[in-house]
């Protein structure tokens, strides 16, 4: 499903200088896993996540994501892939100005699905996620984690194989942060590939799922059932 | 189709929700309209005024006394040749000793003055032309050899100066207006285009969060487009408002200053309100539509 193959990323910083964010790392996720990247901050966790969702392009090495070469994808293509993959953020990225229902719809409307499917396929994602009596309220009148089930809810709404949640609890206190996990492992026994970035180390050690440690931009374990200590 | 409908509907509704800066925009198109149209108007004002002078200025040409009716008609026939006369008009001495009474009837000791003397007021030819400018090309005609004999006087060579004077003034005024009403509608242009900057880079975020989940470039730019059109077609009804009232209050009193002026102004409104409001319509979408188009652009470059 997602397959790095000796990917280095590199970033220029403002003095001149540079930093490798990410060295050589190869590494193969199957379909219908649900992977754990954790790791310090800067160890390498959230370049991972934005080179699969293709916001940045390696320095070094090649990135297969469903048989895709991202090598070889052009630039006016990234729509569409987005469109195959769901991201979850720390900061959920909500539309302000825009409804509950509208944010979850706007994943269908850009791929130009038919105004009733959306009527019909909105609902029943926001009732999956436990928010069917908010659907006309606007970002700002949800809590975190209201509003982090309404981006899962955007993230899965257009059946993308792959999701990937980048922090998805970082905002969240450790009872709505397990709720959220809960929902992505839902998702996760739909059949939906999952690869999320934490460093909260209660959340892994409950999951019993691949972890893979990231520390200084290389990989340094990478274990199925695996455990995490800050 | 339904994505057409789709966006806009949401340019519509974030027209509405993202209410303060709609009314920013639009305001700063309102004024760029308002200042651009009375720009406009004083152009046609001004330039009314300069035609109703150079309307004024024509040639006498007064012809000696004694010459055969001939030679006059053969100096209609040549000047009437010529493109840039409007209308050439004979005044016979007796016209000219009627138009003297008319003008002096109320001096009653100078009428009874005339009585049992000879007409000593000459026959003259009173040519009118298009372009005041071309006024030499006719004095050269008359003074050709052919006519010399019979041409007493020219008018127009005697107040030349004052003539040359006032259309070095008039032509430096409608450039001087020209020059100003672009330099005007370059800056409302500057000012309206910033504005609408502003308004999408405060949006900046959420044209990138439509990036993250796989809107295309067109998909995004729609609604912004949508909403530019809006604040074009609201700005102008706007502007269309306030000038029309404006003029309806203020055109009596150019009037009573500059007789013929304001009629003018409120007959060419009257005429061409259509046209001005098509032209204003035009002007604020095209402003609108084109400022969106220009400031969102740079941001919807996938990296």
């Amino acid at each position: 499903m997602i397959y790095f193959e000796k990917v280095s990323k590199i970033y220029k910083q403002a003095e001149g200088g540079t930093s490798e964010a990410l060295k050589n790392i190869t590494l193969h996720i199957k379909p219908g896993e649900f992977v754990i990247v954790v790791g310090h901050s800067g160890a390498g966790k959230s370049t991972l996540i934005k080179l699969i969702n293709r916001e940045i392009r390696p320095d070094k090495g090649k990135i297969f994501v469903g048989g895709l070469d991202y090598s070889e994808l052009k630039k006016r293509d990234i729509p569409y892939l987005r469109r195959k993959i769901g991201v979850v953020f720390q900061d959920y990225k909500l539309l302000p100005k825009k409804t509950v229902f509208e944010n979850v719809g706007y994943a269908l409307e850009v791929a130009g699905i038919r105004p009733k499917e959306i009527k019909e396929r909105v609902p029943r994602i926001l009732d999956l996620v436990g928010l069917g009596a908010k659907t006309n309220c606007f970002p700002r009148e949800l809590s975190g984690g209201e509003r982090q089930r309404v981006a899962i809810a955007r993230a899965i709404v257009h059946q993308p194989r792959i999701l990937i949640a980048d922090e998805p609890t970082g905002n969240l206190d450790p009872k709505t942060s397990w709720e959220i996990v809960e929902i992505l492992q839902k998702i996760n026994q739909l059949g939906t590939t999952i690869i999320m970035t934490t460093h909260n180390s209660h959340i892994v050690n409950k999951l019993k799922k691949r972890v893979i440690k990231l520390a200084d931009g290389k990989i340094v374990t990478d274990e199925a059932m695996g455990r995490y200590e800050n | 189709m339904h994505s057409f409908i789709r966006m806009v509907k949401s340019g519509f509704s974030s027209f509405i929700r993202n209410g303060w800066l709609s009314v920013a925009s639009i305001t700063v198109m309102v004024l760029t309209l308002l200042t651009l149209s009375i720009f406009f108007i004083l152009n046609i004002v001004l330039n009314t005024g300069i035609k109703t002078i150079q309307d004024k200025i024509d040639i006498s040409a007064y012809l000696n006394d004694g010459i055969k009716q001939s030679v006059v008609i053969d100096l209609q026939n040549d000047l009437a040749g010529m493109s840039e006369i409007k209308s050439i008009k004979y005044i016979s001495k007796d016209d000219a000793l009627a138009a003297f009474k008319l003008q002096n009837k109320d001096n009653q000791k100078l009428l009874d003055s005339l009585n049992g003397i000879d007409n000593s007021l000459p026959a003259s030819l009173e040519i009118k032309v298009y372009d005041p400018n071309k006024l030499d090309q006719i004095t050269t005609t008359l003074e050709s050899n052919k006519y010399k004999a019979s041409v007493m006087k020219i008018s127009y060579k005697e107040n030349k100066e004052i003539i040359d004077k006032l259309f070095r003034a008039t032509n430096l005024t409608k450039q001087i207006g020209i020059i100003i009403t672009a330099a005007f509608t370059l800056v409302s242009l500057i000012i309206i285009f910033n504005t609408v900057r502003i308004a999408i880079f405060s949006r900046m975020e959420e044209i990138e969060i439509m990036k993250l989940v796989g809107a295309t470039p067109g998909f995004i730019k729609g609604p912004f487009i949508i909403e530019g059109t809006l604040y074009g077609i609201i700005a102008t009804v706007i502007s269309m408002l306030v000038l029309s009232s404006v003029l309806y209050f203020v055109t009596p009193a150019i009037a009573s200053y500059i007789g013929g002026v304001g009629d003018n102004i409120s007959n060419f409104l009257r005429d061409n309100i259509v046209q001005v409001l098509l032209i204003q319509l035009g002007v604020g979408i095209t402003i609108g539509v084109f400022s969106s188009w220009l400031a969102i652009r740079k941001h919807l470059k996938f990296g």
